[in-house]
This record gives C-alpha cells, sequence and structure tokens, in this order.
C-alpha cells in the first residue's frame, strides 16, 4: 500500500516518489495546495476503492495521515 | 496501475521525448484505456507540458472557462485530451462565480486572454434557485416571469460577450434536480420542477439558435447519460463548490473536445469498417450469406443496431468504406440475399476486400476519396487487425470494438469523433457525391485528352456572394478543406457572417455541376480590398473538383471582381503546410508574379491587372449573378 500511495503522490503533486516519506506534508509541498488536496483525497479513493468523510479529508496533512486513514478504511 | 499500464506510461514519456508525438498520442490513449484513473490525465497533462508544445508540432486553442462552481479540476483532462487531439489546449481560468462581472467588464481578463472558445459552465441550482431549492416558494406565483427574466439574463450575457469577442460559445444547459418536492406528483400541482427545468433549457436553445456561433452543451443530456447520482458528488458540491464528481470530469472534457476538434477541422470524415465480426457475427466465406449472424435475435439484433449507426453516420455526410479479408463473392451475396442486411454497397463509397494487410487497404481508400488517413477512423473486432493499422497507419484513429456486439454503438460515438459543427445540404448526400465522381473518373480514363474529358464532362461553375443559405457550408469548407487551400485559415460561421456583410469584402461560394449531377457548394474566396489591392485572404476547392480548371474560373473572377473594385492589383499569398501542395503553385501557372518569400507569412504572389488578367478557361460554363447568364 506503502507504494501505491507514495506513487499516487508523486503523479498529483509532481514529487518524486522516492522522495516522499513520513514528513511529507502539506506545509513543506509548495504544489500541494487546497485544490491539489482534494485532488489527491479523490486519486485515493478511485485507487483504493474507498470514500473519505469530510473529516477525514481535513484530517490528511502529512504522507503518514494518509497512511493513517487509510489503514481505519481497508 | 497494471503491467500495460506501465508499459504504455513508459512508452508514452519515451516517445515524447524523441518528439514523436502521434506515436506518443497512441501511447497515452492506451494508457487511458488500460488503466484508467484521474491521475492518468494528470500524468499526462504534466508530461506534455514537460516537452515544448512547438516541438510536439501541438497546435494551440486558447479556451476560457466561466462558470458559476469550482470547474478548475476539469484542467488535467481537458488539457490531456486536448494532447490527443494534438491540440495544445491553453486555458484562462476565470474565478469562481466570477462570470458576469467578467462578461461585462472590456478590461477584464477574460477578453485580454484573446480565447478562441469559451465556456459557460453555469449550474441551475446555482443561477436559477427558483427552479431548484426555491421551487415550492415560488410555485404558487407561477414561474412565466421568471423564466422571462431568466432568458433576458442570459441574453444579456451572451450579447454582452459577442460586442467584445467573436470566440465560438459553448454554454451548458440545466439538469433537472433529482429530488423532487412533490415527489411522484410533480407536474400535478402546477408547472413540475422537471418541466420548469425543460422550459428553461428550451428558451436556451432558442437564444443559441438566433446567435451566431453560441452552441449549447447538452449537459443535462449528459448527466442523464452517465446518470445523476453517478454525476455528483454531493459532498464535494457542499464542501468545495465542486459538483462534478472527478470520474464525471474527463466525460464532460470529451463533450467539449468534439467541439475544439471540430473548430480546427480534426472533425473525422470517413470510417473504414471491417465485416466478419463487426458488421454481422461470424465468418461468412465459413457459414455463407445466410448463415451469418443478423436479424432480429441476439446476437443478430446487436449488429443490426450496430449497422443502422453506421448508417446514421453515412445520413450525416460520413464517408463509409470496407476494409475486409474476403473472398468478394461471399461479401458480394451477403449483401444480395441477406434480408437483414441494413447497409448496401451503395452505402460504400469504396471498398477493400482481399487479402493483404488492413494497412495497405486504408491507404488506398485514402487515395482512392482524396481524404488524408488522418480523418479516417478504422473500426475492426480484431485486436492484431488493429495493431497493424496502428503500427502501419499511426495517425488512422483505431477503434478496437469491444467483445459484445452490444457495446460497439457506443464505441463507435462515445468520443464523437464524427461530430462537426456545421451541418449542409451537401453533407446528406455525400456518398452519391463520390460515386459520381468515380463515373467522372472512369470518363477521363476513357478520353484522350484532357479537353476532351472536360468537354464531355460539361461542367458549369456558378459563383455566387455568400449568403445566408451558403454560409454554414462556407465555414465548413475553410475548418475542413486541407489540401487545395492557399492559406488554411479556419472559420467560424460567424467570422465568415461577418466578412459576408462588410463591403471591403468579398466573399464568393462556388457550385459545380456537370452531366453526373450536381456537386453542390465546393469553393470558397474569401477576398479583402486594401485601396488598390484586391487581397485574396483564402482561395480554396474540395479534392473532388480539383484538375477540372474550375481554380482558373475562379481566379478569372476574381480579376473581373477587382476591375469591378478600382483594384489594380489582385494578391495572394501560399502558406505551405504539410497538406497543401496540390495549391502550391496555384498563382505561378497562371502567370502571378512572386513578390516576397516570408517563413511565418509564406509566400506572396501578385497579379498586375492593369498588364493581364486570367482568362476563363474554354469548356467550362460560368454563372455569375452580375449577368446572370451562362458565359
Amino acid at each position: 500500500m506503502e507504494e501505491q500511495v507514495k506513487r499516487i503522490m508523486a503523479d498529483v503533486l509532481d514529487l518524486d516518489d522516492g522522495a516522499i516519506d513520513e514528513n511529507t506534508g502539506r506545509d513543506n509541498v509548495d504544489a500541494w495546495d487546497s485544490m491539489k488536496h482534494i485532488t489527491l483525497c479523490l486519486a485515493l479513493e478511485e485507487e483504493f476503492k474507498v470514500s473519505f468523510e469530510v473529516q477525514e479529508i481535513e484530517t490528511i496533512t502529512t504522507y503518514a495521515d494518509v497512511l493513517d486513514v487509510l489503514r481505519q478504511k481497508l | 496501475m497494471t503491467d500495460a499500464g506501465e508499459q504504455a506510461r513508459r512508452l508514452f514519456e519515451d516517445m515524447l521525448e524523441h518528439g514523436e508525438t502521434v506515436r506518443a498520442i497512441q501511447a497515452a490513449r492506451r494508457l487511458v484505456t488500460e488503466a484508467p484513473g484521474l491521475r492518468q490525465w494528470t500524468f499526462i497533462r504534466r508530461a506534455v507540458e514537460r516537452v515544448s508544445a512547438e516541438r510536439l508540432g501541438l497546435r494551440k486553442i486558447r479556451v476560457a472557462l466561466l462558470s458559476s462552481f469550482s470547474i478548475e479540476f476539469i484542467h488535467d483532462a481537458l488539457i490531456a485530451q486536448g494532447f490527443l487531439n494534438e491540440l495544445e489546449v491553453e486555458i484562462y481560468q476565470a474565478g469562481f462565480g466570477q462570470f458576469r462581472q467578467e462578461i461585462l467588464d472590456p478590461a477584464s481578463g477574460l477578453y485580454a486572454s484573446k480565447p478562441q472558445v469559451v465556456v459557460l459552465a453555469l449550474d441551475g441550482p446555482r443561477l436559477f434557485p427558483f427552479a431548484y431549492a426555491g421551487y415550492l416558494q415560488h410555485l404558487s406565483g407561477g414561474f412565466d416571469q421568471l423564466l422571462e427574466g431568466a432568458e433576458r439574463e442570459i441574453e444579456a450575457w451572451l450579447g454582452g460577450f459577442r460586442t467584445q469577442s467573436d470566440a465560438t460559445v459553448l454554454i451548458h444547459n440545466f439538469a433537472p434536480s433529482p429530488w423532487r418536492p412533490w415527489g411522484v406528483l410533480d407536474d400535478r400541482v402546477g408547472l413540475g420542477q422537471g418541466h420548469l427545468v425543460a422550459s428553461l433549457n428550451e428558451r436556451l436553445d432558442r437564444l443559441s439558435r438566433a446567435q451566431r456561433g453560441v452552441y449549447v452543451v447538452d449537459y443535462a443530456g449528459l448527466v442523464s447519460r452517465v446518470g445523476s447520482e453517478r454525476w455528483h458528488d454531493d459532498r464535494m458540491d457542499h464542501y468545495a463548490q465542486a459538483p462534478i464528481a472527478q470520474s464525471a470530469l474527463p466525460i464532460l472534457a470529451c463533450e467539449y473536445m468534439k467541439y475544439l476538434r471540430a473548430l480546427t477541422g480534426k472533425t473525422r470524415k470517413c470510417v473504414v469498417l471491417d465485416l466478419d465480426n463487426t458488421l454481422w457475427g461470424g465468418v461468412v466465406g465459413e457459414v455463407g450469406a445466410m448463415g451469418i449472424e443478423l436479424g432480429p435475435q441476439y446476437p443478430g439484433s446487436a449488429f443490426m443496431a450496430f449497422q443502422r449507426a453506421v448508417l446514421d453516420l453515412s445520413r450525416r455526410g460520413i464517408l463509409l468504406a470496407l476494409a475486409s479479408k474476403n473472398n468478394e463473392g461471399d461479401v458480394r451475396e451477403a449483401f444480395a440475399r441477406n434480408p437483414h442486411m441494413l447497409l448496401k454497397p451503395e452505402h460504400f463509397a469504396h471498398m477493400e476486400i482481399h487479402w493483404g494487410p488492413k494497412s495497405k487497404s486504408l491507404e488506398a481508400i485514402a487515395r482512392k476519396l482524396n481524404i488524408g488517413l488522418e480523418h479516417m477512423v478504422f473500426a475492426d473486432d480484431s485486436p492484431i487487425e488493429c495493431e497493424q493499422v496502428r503500427s502501419a497507419c499511426p495517425v488512422v484513429t483505431v477503434i478496437q470494438l469491444p467483445k459484445q456486439p452490444e457495446q460497439y454503438v457506443r464505441a463507435l460515438l462515445e468520443e464523437g469523433l464524427f461530430d462537426g459543427l456545421e451541418h449542409s445540404e451537401e453533407d446528406g448526400k455525400r456518398a452519391e457525391l463520390y460515386q459520381q465522381r468515380a463515373q467522372a473518373e472512369a470518363m477521363m480514363a476513357e478520353s484522350g485528352s484532357l479537353d476532351e474529358f472536360l468537354r464531355n464532362l460539361e461542367t458549369e461553375v456558378a459563383l455566387v456572394p455568400v449568403d445566408g443559405t451558403s454560409l454554414a457550408r462556407v465555414a465548413q469548407l475553410t475548418q475542413k478543406t486541407n489540401q487545395f487551400t492557399t492559406t488554411t485559415r479556419r472559420y467560424t460561421e460567424a467570422d465568415v457572417s461577418r466578412y459576408a456583410s462588410d463591403p471591403v469584402w468579398s466573399t464568393t461560394a462556388i457550385r459545380v455541376l456537370d452531366r453526373f449531377g450536381d456537386n453542390g457548394i465546393v469553393g470558397v474566396m474569401l477576398a479583402r480590398q486594401d485601396g488598390a489591392v484586391l487581397d485574396v485572404d483564402s482561395f480554396l476547392l474540395s479534392c473532388r473538383v480539383i484538375g477540372r480548371k474550375v481554380e482558373t474560373v475562379m481566379l478569372a473572377h476574381l480579376c473581373d471582381q477587382a476591375k469591378a473594385r478600382a483594384a489594380r492589383r489582385l494578391r495572394g499569398r501560399i502558406i505551405p503546410t504539410k497538406k497543401n501542395e496540390p495549391v502550391r503553385d496555384l498563382y505561378a501557372r497562371h502567370g502571378f508574379q512572386r513578390v516576397t518569400v516570408d517563413e511565418t507569412s509564406g509566400e506572396v504572389w501578385e497579379l498586375d491587372l492593369e498588364q493581364q488578367r486570367v482568362e476563363y478557361p474554354q469548356w467550362l460554363a460560368v454563372v455569375t449573378p452580375t449577368d446572370g447568364r451562362k458565359a
């Protein structure tokens, strides 16, 4: 799952997937604005066939958060 | 992602890097088929934007998006799909909900962006709440005034926009609300909500028809095709003002692309079909004319439905051709004997039935019908044949038909490859026109000389100023003609209409008749007077009538027009493209002198009318409105 998440983040946020780690977050990735955030969440939903509640979308601020939220769902 | 998806990705990046646009497009198409998903569009967009559009030979088109909701999420899909159509879509995104100000302020960013196409993505619930959330509240008072007010408002936007820009306008119509306050009683208690939205749409249709260059995007139809529940994301509607689900955005982008293709002359002109397991089930060579699956029972019924869709394309003016590996006798027999065959031999402009490779058949059809391979679509059920064509003729659009025949119609029509923005009388009888041409060619082969051929052909050329009746066809010709066209300038109906009513311009439609029938309007001349010079902006002729001295008649007529306008020189321009080889020597062989050669504006040619003129050729009758007689 980690690899898949990294690849999606890399595509959406235009990052090198090797450079993504626990700390990669909205604070340190310029491209990760509010619009990209929604795009990212929707891409994750599609890829993992899950659905996020708005509260969950708002909780996510880092790569680690993505994994947390997804683990609860899968 | 699947292995095939990963492979397509790598191939795509590789081809992009080498500037192999057509191959990169093929790989990108495969990628979105093998591994569909939002991020593929983002990936394609980003990869394409890394390479310069010039290097890829993409044609730029400036699109402005104005909306009453957040439509920004469509950008990736729109730009990526543009690439699939060899377009560089440059987007101007107006601020969310700012569309009124943008339209009404002549100094707005909208006009500064000089858009060629403007999308007005308006949604009913935000714009006209009386027909949605406020429905019950207004029900007792009636809706006539509200509807009238809505119509006037839209009219003011369209009118205001037109005073500032000639861009083509694509305006969404409105989808009905999925939930009705009166439930099943909707329409029994006053005007139903469903009906109300339909009346709003009727008014919008009327407005758009009354204005040139305004087209209604049938958003309601799209929502209903996909299904309102799949189309909408209520969560994002409330949270981010983005009512359209992410999975629906590529479908909306695909809808816009139909218009962009039409506006850039990319509408496909011909569909080349396989026979066995495409137009009927089974292999005719094995089961015979009466054994093929075609008829009222499944799967025959699905093949009949597909034939009907193909026949409808032919009625729209799309040329049909066959590329089949079969014995010709078996095929003839199937057409002649099977009573369920909706398509008849006369519906096909050309047939290639033999055992040679299909790519060769496509090339032969392109030559025979004189159209470019890039305007052809090939549909076949066999992955092997499809791959062979993709590999040997990469510019042909290949539709690999799905496993189940009931999905064929969708596969053929989904992308709207054949959708154009103009329809003319000529379209409906195109197949017939091509048959006339085939007869004329047969006659030419028998004639001893060109003069004898022309004499036998009894050609009559009518040159008439462009008017309301020819506007659509003239615009269509500027958009579709690629070979015999001096400048390849594309014009919309709105453009042509403006020139036709401007006395500085001389606009002429050319109609050609011969002993085999009426070819309809096949040529256009647009010229602009600049003092002592009559400057030919556009000069084009359908390839159906090339080689019959019609162009000489046209130039002779231009000389007359220039004289009548007291112009002393006739000026023409040749802007070379990959396709317009046949027109390059037009001015040279009619006595014009080359004045300048410029890399961007091409060659400029002039004819000094005080010394010279172009004479009308023999054997062609000429009809002009000024003398009203045959010369």
